[in-house]
C-alpha cells in the first residue's frame, strides 16, 4: 500500500512557551542530524551550515476535493516539492529527515492534513510521529483554555514534559494524570532545558512501512491497558478527561475484517463525525490478507495511507482499535462499525481491565 | 372598556364530519374561534360555545374532514404557467409552435421576454438545425424567447435569447451541458440541453421578466388551485429564493391560505436557479412568517425510472447506449450525503432526499442510520420522496429510523410513466411499485403528495383514490391494475392525505385533523366517501374550504 523510500516526517508542536523552540535547538546541535531539513514557521536563525532551515508562512488553502473542512497548507505543499526537486537536482544533500515546527498553540491538524493528503506530499514523505511539547508550569491553565491545547495532546504520539523541575511535584503528577485522560496511548517523557536524544523524539517510527509488527502489537497492547486503566480509575464505561468532551475508548473485533466495508464505514464516519475523531489508529486483520495486519490512523477525517505488515507477531489474530475522540459514543461507533463494516455484532468487544 | 368576546366565531353543524382523529372519528359539529376548534362533538358538546354572534354554516348532513396535506410539489410552477406563459401542448410541431409564439410575439411589449412551453421531448434533434431556428428567429419579431420542454431539463431559445444570455458561436459547453449547433453549418440553434439551460434562465431571471409581484400572483394562483381540490397544506419540494420571498409576501399580506412548508435545494436542482444550499439556508429566518416553514432541504440523489437515471440494485435492460449493466448512478456518494444530513440536523431541518431507485432508497437509508446512531433521537422526519421502489429488506428501515415516505408523484396505478419504467427494466420489476401495503404494515410514517406539475393536475381525490383500487381513476388502462396486493383501506388513506402528511411536514400539532387546539383547516365534500364505491371516490368535489376558519374556496354550482 506504500512504499519504502518515502522520507520520515517528524512535526513538532506544543503550547505557547512551553520549550519547543528550545527543544529543536538542542536537537539540531546534535551529532548524526546532518541530512534532517527543519521546517520552522518563525524566523530565528539556526546558524548550523549542515542544516537547511526554511521558514513558511501561514498560508491555507481549501483542498479541491469537495472536503470543505480539510484545510490544507499550502505553502507546506510548495516547501515540500521545492525540497524535492532540489533533492533531485543534487541542489542538497540527500535528505534523511523532516522536521517541521509548528507556532505555538496552532491547531497542528491542517499540518497532518497536508503530510497525509497533499498527492506530491504523499508520494514522497511520510508522517513519522507528532512531538508536542508541555510545559509542566502553565500547561493545566492551557487545557482549561484552549481548545487547541487539548487537540494537540489528543494527536500526539510523544509529549515533552518541560519544565517538570519549576514545578510542584503534586502539579506535574496532575498535569500527567489530564495528559492520561485526553490520550493514554500517548508516551510521556520529561525533558529539561531542552535536552533530549535525538532518538526518543524522532524515532516515533510506529507507522513505517518497515516497523516490526511486534512493537506495533505491543503499542496496540499497552494502548488498550492504558486505556482499561483509566477507566477503571474514573468507573466510567469509556473515559472522559475531566474538564473536556474529550475521551478515548479501544475496541478488539475478533473476525476478519472486509476491507471495503471497513473503509466504507471509516468513510461514512469521517463524513458526519471526522472534526471529532481526534485520533484513530487500527491493527486490522483483513480477511484477504491473512499473512499480517494492516495498519490505519487517521487525523480527524484524514486517513493515512495504510500501511502493511508482512507477519503477525503472535498467533492473536483480532483487530484492534484505538479510538481518541470529542463526544463520540462508543457504542455508535460499535453499532455502525457492525453494520457498515459487516461484522458480527459479537466480534466487536471492548478489552478487559 | 370593550367586552371580549367569548363566543365561537364559527359553527359548522349538522355535519357527516370525519375527524381523522381515531379517539373519534365522527362528530356532527365543531366551534371555531380565532382560526382554532374550540369546541367538536354533537349538538350538545358544541352549545356553550355558541353565542348570537357566531356564524352557523349548516352543512346539509354531508361530508367533512380535516383539510389535505400536500407532501410534494412545486407550488410557483403551475401558477406561472397559468398566467404568464405561453402555453402549447407537447405534442405542437415546430410550425405549430412558431406560429404560437408569433401570435405572442405580435401582441408583447417591446423588448419583453416570451417564456413557454412544453415542447415534447422527441423534437430536440429536429429543433438543432439552422431551418427550425431560421422559423423560430422569423416568429420572435426580434423578442426573447424562451420555450420549455416537457421534462424541464431542455430550452429552445430565440437568437435575440441568446445575444442576452452573452451565447455566442465561440461559447464553451458547460459542465453536463450542451449548446446546441446544427450539425453542418455549426450555427447555433437556440437549443439548450440540461445545464446549458442555466445559461439562458439566468439571463430571463436577471432581466426582472419576473418581479417579485408576479411570483406572489403566480403563487396565489397555484395555491387558489391546491384550495379548491381541497388541500389547506403543502411542502413545496424545491425552494428557491423567489418562491420563498412570494409565500412570506402573501403572508405578511394575509392571504396565504395554505400552511406552505419549504424544501430548499442544497444545490441548484436541474430545473431551477439561483440561490441554493448553505447560502439559502442561512436566509430561512428573512423568509419565516406564521404559514411559512423553510424547515427542510431537498437534495436529489438520483434522476427517474424511465429515462433510466434513476440508481436501482439490478441493471436495467441492455441497450446500445448503457451496454447491458448499466445501474443508474447517484449524484451524491453516502459520505457526501451524511455530511449534508449532518449539517441540517445541527441547523435543525429535516431533509426531504428525492431517490426514485432502490439502491438510491438504499443509500439514503444508510446515510439516514449513520447520522441517526451517532446523533441520537430527533424530532426532525426526514423524508425519502418518491418511495416507490424499495428493495424488501429496507421497507421496515423506514419505519426504524422514523423516515417518512413521501408517496409522489400521483402514479400507484397503471399510468404512462409504468409503461416508460415497463422499456427500461422489464414488466416484472416495473410493477414491484409503490409498496404501499408493506410500508404501511410495519408502520412506516407515509404521506400523499402530488408532485404537480409533474403530475398536470394535483388532484389528490385522483391519488385517494388510485391508492385503494390501484386502477386508473380517470379509466386509462381500463381493466389495468398495478400490483393490487398493495391497496390500502380508505380509511388508512385519509391519514395519510392528512394527518399523517402533516406529522411529517413538521404540522402534526397544527392541523390535519379535527381536534380541540388544531387550525380550523376544514373541506366540505359532495359525497360521503365511505358510502360510495372506491372507484369513484376519484369525482369527488370539494364544494367548500376553509383555512384557519376563513372560507378560502366555494364551488360555483
Amino acid at each position: 500500500m506504500t512504499g519504502s523510500a518515502l522520507i520520515p516526517v517528524t512535526v513538532l508542536t506544543g503550547f505557547l512557551g512551553s520549550g519547543k523552540t528550545t527543544v529543536m535547538n538542542h536537537l539540531l546541535r546534535q551529532p548524526g542530524m546532518d541530512g534532517v531539513v527543519a521546517i520552522i514557521n518563525e524566523f530565528g536563525e539556526v546558524g548550523l551550515d549542515h542544516l537547511l532551515v526554511e521558514t513558511s508562512e501561514e498560508r491555507f488553502a481549501l483542498l479541491d476535493n469537495g472536503c470543505v473542512c480539510c484545510s490544507v497548507r499550502e505553502d507546506l505543499v510548495t516547501l515540500l516539492d521545492e525540497l524535492s526537486a532540489r533533492q533531485a537536482g543534487r541542489a542538497v544533500p540527500p535528505i534523511r529527515r523532516i522536521l517541521i515546527e509548528t507556532t505555538g498553540l496552532a491547531d497542528p491538524v491542517p499540518v497532518l492534513h497536508t503530510l497525509m493528503t497533499a498527492p506530491s506530499v504523499v508520494s514522497r514523505y511520510r508522517i513519522d510521529g507528532v512531538v508536542v511539547t508541555v510545559d509542566a508550569v502553565n500547561a493545566l491553565r492551557s487545557l482549561d483554555n484552549h481548545a487547541e491545547a487539548v487537540k494537540q495532546i489528543a494527536v500526539a504520539d510523544r509529549i515533552l514534559l518541560t519544565k517538570t523541575d519549576l514545578a510542584e511535584a503534586a502539579s506535574v503528577a496532575e498535569l500527567e494524570r489530564r495528559i492520561g485522560a485526553i490520550n493514554p496511548t500517548v508516551s510521556v517523557m520529561r525533558v529539561n532545558h531542552g535536552c533530549v536524544e535525538p532518538g526518543a523524539v524522532l524515532e516515533a517510527g510506529l507507522f513505517t512501512p518497515d516497523a516490526r509488527s511486534g512493537q506495533v502489537a505491543s503499542w496496540f497492547a499497552a494502548a488498550a491497558a492504558a486505556i482499561a486503566a483509566q477507566e477503571h480509575a474514573s468507573h466510567h464505561q469509556h473515559h472522559h478527561a475531566h474538564g473536556s468532551d474529550v475521551s478515548s475508548f479501544s475496541l478488539i473485533v475478533n473476525e476478519p475484517i472486509q476491507w471495503a466495508a471497513f473503509s466504507r464505514w471509516l468513510d461514512y464516519v469521517a463524513a458526519l463525525k471526522g472534526d471529532d475523531l481526534l485520533r484513530f489508529k487500527g491493527l486490522i486483520n483483513v480477511a484477504d490478507r491473512p499473512q499480517g495486519p494492516v495498519v490505519v490512523h487517521a487525523v480527524q477525517h484524514v486517513l493515512h495511507p495504510p500501511v502493511t505488515m508482512e507477519a503477525w507477531p503472535s498467533d492473536d489474530r483480532s483487530s484492534r482499535l484505538v479510538f481518541i475522540v470529542r463526544d463520540i459514543p462508543a457504542e455508535a461507533i460499535e453499532r455502525t462499525l457492525a453494520r457498515f463494516g459487516e461484522i458480527s455484532r459479537d466480534s466487536i468487544v471492548r478489552p478487559a481491565a | 372598556m370593550s367586552e371580549i368576546k367569548t363566543n365561537a366565531d364559527t359553527l359548522f353543524r349538522n355535519g357527516r364530519i370525519y375527524t381523522v382523529d381515531r379517539s373519534r372519528p365522527w362528530v356532527s359539529c365543531a366551534a371555531v374561534k380565532a382560526g382554532r376548534f374550540v369546541a367538536i362533538g354533537e349538538e350538545s358538546d358544541v352549545k356553550a360555545a355558541v353565542g348570537l354572534d357566531t356564524v352557523v354554516v349548516d352543512l346539509g348532513g354531508r361530508m367533512a374532514m380535516p383539510g389535505i396535506i400536500d407532501i410534494h410539489n412545486h407550488i410557483m410552477m403551475g401558477g406561472q404557467a397559468d398566467l404568464y406563459e405561453l402555453r402549447f401542448p407537447s405534442n405542437h410541431s415546430i410550425s405549430q409552435i412558431a406560429a404560437a409564439v408569433k401570435q405572442a410575439a405580435e401582441k408583447a411589449a417591446p423588448g419583453s421576454w416570451i417564456v413557454g412551453g412544453q415542447f415534447g421531448s422527441d423534437l430536440l434533434v429536429r429543433l438543432n438545425t439552422d431551418d427550425a431556428a431560421v422559423e423560430l428567429n422569423a416568429a420572435s419579431l426580434g423578442h426573447p424567447v424562451l420555450l420549455r420542454d416537457d421534462s424541464y431539463h431542455n430550452r429552445w431559445a430565440s437568437a435575440e435569447a441568446l445575444r442576452i444570455a452573452g451565447v455566442a458561436a465561440d461559447t464553451q459547453n458547460p459542465v453536463d451541458g450542451e449548446i446546441g449547433r446544427d450539425l453542418r453549418s455549426g450555427n447555433l440553434t437556440g437549443l439548450m440541453v440540461e445545464a446549458a439551460s442555466g445559461i439562458v434562465e439566468r439571463a430571463l431571471a436577471k432581466a426582472g421578466h419576473y418581479t417579485a409581484e408576479m411570483d406572489r400572483a403566480a403563487v396565489a394562483r397555484s395555491i387558489g388551485v391546491l384550495n379548491s381540490f381541497g388541500v389547506t397544506g403543502f411542502v413545496d419540494a424545491a425552494s428557491m429564493q423567489p418562491i420563498l420571498a412570494a409565500l412570506k409576501g402573501l403572508d405578511d399580506r394575509g392571504v396565504l391560505s395554505a400552511w406552505a412548508v419549504c424544501a430548499m435545494p442544497i444545490v441548484e436542482p436541474g430545473f431551477m436557479f439561483g440561490t441554493a444550499g448553505d447560502e439559502l439556508f442561512a436566509l430561512r429566518d428573512q423568509f419565516r412568517s406564521a404559514h411559512v416553514r423553510p424547515d427542510y432541504a431537498k437534495m436529489f440523489l438520483d434522476g427517474v425510472p424511465g429515462a433510466k437515471t434513476a440508481a436501482f440494485h439490478e441493471p436495467y435492460i441492455a441497450d446500445p447506449v448503457r451496454g447491458c449493466c448499466f445501474r443508474g448512478a447517484t449524484m451524491l456518494t453516502v459520505p457526501e450525503l451524511i455530511r449534508w444530513l449532518g449539517k441540517c440536523e445541527k441547523l435543525g431541518l429535516g431533509a426531504k432526499i428525492h431517490c426514485a431507485g432502490d439502491a438510491a432508497v438504499t443509500q439514503a437509508l444508510d446515510a439516514i442510520e449513520v447520522v441517526r446512531s451517532f446523533n441520537g433521537p430527533t424530532n426532525l422526519i426526514h423524508h425519502i420522496a418518491h418511495a416507490s421502489y424499495i428493495a424488501p429488506d429496507d421497507i421496515k428501515r423506514f419505519a426504524d429510523l422514523g423516515v417518512a415516505a413521501d408517496l409522489s408523484p400521483i402514479i400507484w396505478f397503471p399510468t404512462v410513466f409504468l409503461e416508460a419504467h415497463k422499456a427500461a427494466m422489464g414488466t416484472e420489476r416495473a410493477e414491484r411499485f409503490w409498496p404501499n401495503r408493506d410500508l404501511n404494515d410495519v408502520g412506516v410514517l407515509m404521506a400523499g403528495g402530488s408532485d404537480w406539475p409533474v403530475i398536470p393536475n394535483p388532484d389528490p381525490w385522483h391519488g385517494i383514490e388510485g391508492m385503494v383500487t390501484r386502477r386508473n381513476p380517470a379509466g386509462d388502462f381500463p381493466g389495468a391494475s398495478l400490483w393490487p396486493e398493495q391497496a390500502l383501506g380508505l380509511e388508512t388513506v385519509l391519514e395519510i392525505y392528512t394527518i399523517n402528511a402533516a406529522r411529517a411536514a413538521g404540522l402534526g400539532k397544527i392541523t390535519g385533523s379535527i381536534e380541540v387546539g388544531k387550525s380550523a383547516d376544514l373541506i366540505v365534500l359532495d359525497q360521503k366517501l365511505f358510502d360510495i364505491p372506491a372507484d369513484q371516490i376519484a369525482e369527488t368535489n370539494v364544494e367548500m374550504t376553509f383555512f384557519e376558519g376563513r372560507k378560502v374556496y366555494e364551488r360555483r354550482q
